[in-house]
């Protein structure tokens, strides 16, 4: 017998599942890594290191990044004219989850992240 | 990326090159024809005020003017065009994946500009757009537009799949790559959306 709680996670889970198996490589990179590293947030030569993009940052932003921002999965704050920072959306119903399933099960990713972000 | 996109993509950059090279023909004929004397020599119009006239040759002759708008209508002639259709081979790769999601019945009315029309049941229809190489440098984005939605929590239901919300549409754009499983998803919202 499953409670409401339960269901209501199982049906979240599912959803996400289906949500991410619906994007592509590059768009579930960025979710995932976001996900792990919340709560920081990454500035787009940073993000394009942790998701291995072999192309120019400057062009993620202008398609891949403003797609993700426009379904509301990403937040752009711009710094300076040059310096963004990004983050993974919380409040989506989805991606939510996705974090605090990467902050209880995530801990050894998040740090491998951290430590590619750190290398310069 | 598929094989029928690669083939457009190659169709594409071919275009644009021979698309080109007639531009280069085009306008040398048209520069020795409006510059050789003696082939056309444009009158002043009557209705424009003679003064004027005199003091506008100074700086062009209406020959130079002529030249120049020949020029530009090649070039609208040409963004009109690569606005307006598609390479088949991506045509064909669209409409399959469509089909493939929607159904092989599913009535899809292809418009000038790129443009897809589904015909779902109960009246809805989805819009898809396809751009070529749009912003970010990606070959062949596409834009989904759900018909108009009613109900509650639209904007949950939207996010849950992926998707936001504009003006009561769903909207959402992908990639070619993920044409097939969103398409699928805004199909499910609007399944959704209806029976609630």
């Amino acid at each position: 017998m499953i409670t409401m709680a339960e269901e209501d996670t199982q049906r979240s889970v599912y959803e996400l599942l289906q949500l991410m198996s619906s994007l592509n490589d590059t768009r579930r990179a960025i979710l995932l890594a976001l996900g792990h590293i919340y709560p920081r947030s990454v500035s787009g030569v940073q993000l394009s290191r942790l998701i291995g993009y072999s192309g120019k940052s400057r062009s993620l932003y202008r398609g891949v990044l403003t797609h993700l921002q426009e379904d509301k999965m990403i937040l752009i704050d711009q710094l300076t004219p040059k310096l963004y920072s990004i983050r993974i959306n919380n409040e989506h119903p989805l991606l939510g989850v996705l974090v605090d399933m990467c902050r209880a099960y995530g801990k050894e990713v998040k740090s491998l992240y951290l430590k590619a972000m750190e290398e310069e | 990326m598929d094989q029928l996109l690669m083939k457009a993509r190659a169709l594409h950059n071919e275009r644009k090159k021979i698309a080109f090279s007639a531009l280069l023909i085009a306008g040398t004929v048209a520069f020795y024809l409006f510059y050789s004397p003696g082939i056309i020599d444009l009158p002043p119009p009557d209705w424009f005020p003679s003064g004027w006239i005199q003091g506008f040759e100074v700086v062009a002759s209406f020959n130079t003017i002529a030249f120049f708008l020949a020029l530009g209508l090649m070039v609208l002639a040409y963004s009109v065009w690569t606005w307006a259709f598609l390479p088949s081979p991506a045509a064909i790769y669209t409409m399959g994946v469509l089909r493939g999601i929607l159904g092989p019945d599913v009535i899809i009315r292809q418009s000038i500009g790129k443009k897809f029309r589904v015909m779902l049941e109960g009246g809805n229809h989805i819009d898809v757009s396809c751009s070529i190489k749009g912003l970010g440098g990606e070959w062949f984005n596409y834009r989904l537009v759900s018909s108009k939605v009613e109900g509650e929590n639209l904007d949950s239901i939207a996010l849950r799949h992926g998707m936001s919300i504009q003006d009561g549409h769903f909207t959402s754009h992908v990639s070619n790559d993920e044409l097939h499983s969103r398409t699928l998803l805004l199909a499910k919202a609007m399944m959704f959306v209806n029976a609630n």
